[in-house]
């Protein structure tokens, strides 16, 4: 009888667990649906305990709320809600909190129990959805966060390759045979080309190319690509970042594993930042950028609660830092001209390691080859002067420091670069420590990756000197651990006699700082604290077991930090105060000091010769 | 006969000092081979009703008249093949199945004046006797909604789809007498929730 509503059977259909289940479960859902507009005035009528159901959404925005009024998760089209009691038969104790208001689809007990009777794939995936939700802390699975996924988890085909020698029409057959879009051309196993339909529509057929020419001559020679254990965020925002639809994944060998496509990715996405940051990539005008910016801080909130999203925020922020920071140097090239030399455009500190937080400023610089010329200079002044105002027009405030491409002593050539730096490694004053630790956590941005390449090796060489590695780790060591004797936390005090533990000045910044030395000896140039570890873990200087320990204590003060700086009130932002935390927690967060204590001294003894 | 005229006025009165969100409702939608009444034929006949806020799928009909002689509007836009209405029911059948809901439930149409056009001659050609006890248009409510605000309003900014695209519902690609009866509903609903506000929104404020 209902088989003609197709425009519900059709969403229906698209969602898990329904894809993988016959037509006959989707046609008995949608015809034992009830339809609602749900509102802010009468959400609470339907999460009645008395009569749980489930709930999909069809449109609308909504903030799944607990009993202490903390956000569990968003739900947008798609999620669904309800479960838990359907299953366990226990009290509705979450609230919705209607950001939107929409259409939500609505099955009552007596149907869900039918379709979990009678479709063992249906009870499983609700059965799972619940367990994910239990066990995870803050309910939200590390699964459900799509964009921390790894590429290797999403890459379902086998890689399609054929030898650069191959016809265009036998590459044209191996990929109807495969039916894909995209292959890649790989000399013993390592890649070095694609070539995608598009190419062989622009490149062969119009330009009347002979298919019997070698593959190797029209192929996108030196492919971006991208490793199987990168995150798909990392992914997107690369081909994003250069519009492209087809990236190969390779092993770290470089090796060809496989290709993943922009649809691939966009299967998976349900809100909506990649595709904010793929907006500003495209963006026309500075007007356009600045609206855009707007959009961050409401995207955020989305993921603000959500403790498994904590590395994604920062990651998150930078990557739309540097996208409009990339778009507004595009831009000004198309009014001002091309650039008339190659150059470098890069950030420090937070923004090079990857931790911003809506709160922080600029710390960018442009790099610049060496005997530029008077006009020149002031080509790059003024990019550097438009970059860094219409960045405070979209909200990144200017830094309090001045390290900006604006300021003159953040933009200059590779040799005033060096000398400056020098200047600090040899005379380590405490001014001069500082300013180490905000510029040797450096990131590129935009411009000649050639010249930023060849300014790191200069860097890494100036570097490497051992007075250096000694002033930097009694530096470290100078900032104290919040543990006293016997094991007991220290406590700082405010001016309204507030007693705090400051989580990021006293926990997250030493490890930063220790991980920061240990890389700039390893010469690792990388400036995510995170992937330095990780780095580390190929090198002799920590033990396997060392790096684990600082990870898993970053991970913890990190999540602890932001998770204070949502509930913790009258508190300064980063800070906590220990009696607030359950007992487990208050023997962690002891335990991530003594850690990092250690460290510290194992830091100092390395390098310091232990002379402190 | 003045009796049952003032029977009636007192009633309708009444219905229309009620809370509009607790009635049941019956959301008609046709399929027509035009727009005059008087020439053209009703293809199909869709209905979903929607009682405490609640569309309900199960109860939503979907029939098309077996009797219907002119497909002039091109088939593949109604979705309907000539096989298919073959299997349809009479006209009768279909209205009177259809008129079976109008005791109990007020009907609500997107744009009245030609559904309920065509339904009123085709019962009145069937010799049957239909007293709605109210008919709601969402295309009116939109019309007045909008006129209220001081919006000039072009006549295709109140199309089904341009009304639904105001209150961000989702966008419908087929054009399907049930689809758009159900269409009809969601908007009715999100009409009610925007008008109201959180008050207790009454019934005369949707004529």
């Amino acid at each position: 009888m209902n088989h003609e509503q197709q425009e519900v059977a059709q969403f229906v259909m698209a969602q898990t667990p329904f894809n993988h289940l016959d037509a006959s479960v989707t046609e008995y859902f949608v015809k034992h649906l009830d339809v609602i507009y749900l509102t802010r005035e009468n959400q609470s009528q339907w999460l009645q305990s008395a009569s749980p159901k489930l709930f999909l959404i069809r449109s609308g925005l909504y903030d799944l709320v607990d009993a202490k009024g903390d956000v569990i998760t968003r739900l947008a089209q798609g999620d669904y809600f309800g479960f838990p009691s359907l299953l366990t038969g226990e009290e509705i104790k979450n609230r919705l909190a209607v950001q939107k208001e929409g259409i939500v689809y609505m099955l009552n007990q007596d149907a869900f129990d039918y379709l979990r009777r009678e479709y063992k794939p249906f009870e499983q995936y609700f059965v799972r959805a619940h367990a994910n939700r239990l066990l995870s802390s803050h309910y939200k699975s590390q699964n459900e966060s799509w964009s921390e996924r790894k590429i290797s988890e999403l890459m379902s085909r086998k890689a399609v390759t054929l030898a650069p020698d191959a016809s265009i029409r036998q590459t044209a057959k191996k990929m109807k045979k495969h039916g894909v879009s995209s292959i890649m051309i790989t000399e013993f196993e390592r890649l070095v080309g694609v070539v995608t339909d598009r190419d062989l529509r622009n490149r062969v057929l119009a330009d009347e190319v002979d298919p019997k020419d070698a593959v190797s001559s029209i192929m996108s020679a030196k492919p971006k690509f991208i490793f199987e254990n990168n995150r798909v965020f990392s992914a997107l925002h690369l081909m994003l970042k250069h519009n492209i639809h087809h990236l190969p994944v390779l092993d770290e060998h470089h090796k060809a594993l496989g290709m993943i496509t922009s649809t691939d990715l966009l299967r998976q996405q349900k809100s909506d930042p990649v595709q904010l940051i793929g907006r500003i990539y495209k963006a026309h005008s500075v007007a356009d950028l600045k609206r855009y910016a707007a959009e961050v801080p409401e995207l955020l909130r989305g993921f603000s609660n959500n403790i498994d999203d904590i590395s994604l925020i920062g990651k998150l922020l930078s990557g739309l830092t540097d996208a409009l920071t990339s778009r507004l140097i595009h831009l000004f090239q198309e009014d001002n001209g091309a650039a008339p030399t190659s150059f470098s455009f890069i950030c420090f500190g937070s923004q090079a390691r990857e931790e911003q937080t809506l709160h922080s400023d600029q710390d960018n610089g442009l790099l610049l080859p060496n005997d530029l010329s008077a006009q020149h200079q002031d080509y790059f002044r003024r990019m550097g002067e438009f970059v860094c105002e219409q960045l405070v027009e979209c909200g990144i405030k200017r830094c309090p420091g001045n390290i900006m491409a604006s300021n003159e002593l953040c933009r200059m050539s590779i040799s005033n670069w060096c000398e400056r730096f020098f200047k600090w490694i040899k005379t380590p004053t405490p001014e001069a420590m500082l300013n180490c630790k905000i510029f040797f956590d450096l990131r590129f941005i935009e411009g000649s990756t050639a010249l930023y390449a060849s300014f790191c090796e200069q860097l890494t060489r100036i570097s490497r000197n051992e007075l250096f590695y000694a002033a930097m780790a009694t530096d470290i060591k100078s900032n104290s651990v919040p543990i006293g004797l016997f094991n007991q936390f220290k406590l700082e005090k405010d001016a309204k006699q507030h007693k705090y533990i400051d989580l990021k000045k006293r926990g997250v910044v030493i490890i930063n700082d220790i991980v920061r030395l240990y890389s700039l000896k390893a010469g690792i140039r990388r400036a995510n604290t995170q992937e330095r570890l990780d780095a580390l873990l190929k090198h002799t200087l920590l033990s396997n077991h060392d790096v684990y320990n600082l990870k898993d204590c970053w991970r913890f003060l990190t999540q602890l930090r932001l998770r204070t700086q949502i509930n913790e009130e009258g508190l300064p932002s980063n800070c906590i105060n220990p009696d607030k935390l359950n007992s487990l927690e208050r023997h962690q967060l002891k335990e991530a000091f003594y850690l990092v204590k250690q460290a510290q001294q194992a830091a100092a003894f390395k390098f310091a010769r232990g002379s402190l | 006969m003045v009796k049952r005229w003032l029977n009636r006025y007192l009633k309708r009165k009444q219905l229309l000092a009620q809370a509009a969100l607790e009635q049941r409702f019956i959301v008609i939608d046709l399929e027509l081979t035009g727009l005059d009444p008087k020439q053209h034929e009703i293809v199909s006949v869709a209905w979903v009703m929607l009682e405490q806020q609640c569309i309900k799928l199960s109860q939503a009909e979907h029939h098309i008249n077996k009797g219907v002689k002119q497909l002039d509007q091109s088939p593949v836009y109604h979705g309907i093949a000539q096989q298919d209405i073959a299997k349809g029911l009479s006209l009768k059948m279909i209205l009177t199945q259809l008129s079976a809901h109008f005791e109990d439930a007020i009907l609500v149409f997107h744009n009245s004046t030609l559904d309920w056009g065509f339904l009123k001659l085709a019962y009145a050609e069937l010799g049957i006797t239909v007293q709605p006890k109210l008919i709601l248009d969402t295309f009116q409510i939109e019309k007045k909604r909008l006129h209220q605000q001081g919006h000039d309003i072009a006549l295709d900014e109140l199309t089904l789809s341009a009304c639904r695209e105001r209150y961000e519902l989702p966008h419908y690609t087929c054009h399907h007498a049930l689809t758009d009866a159900m269409a009809t509903a969601e908007l009715l609903l999100a009409q009610c929730h925007q008008i109201s506000r959180g008050q207790v929104l009454k019934l005369r404020e949707l004529l």
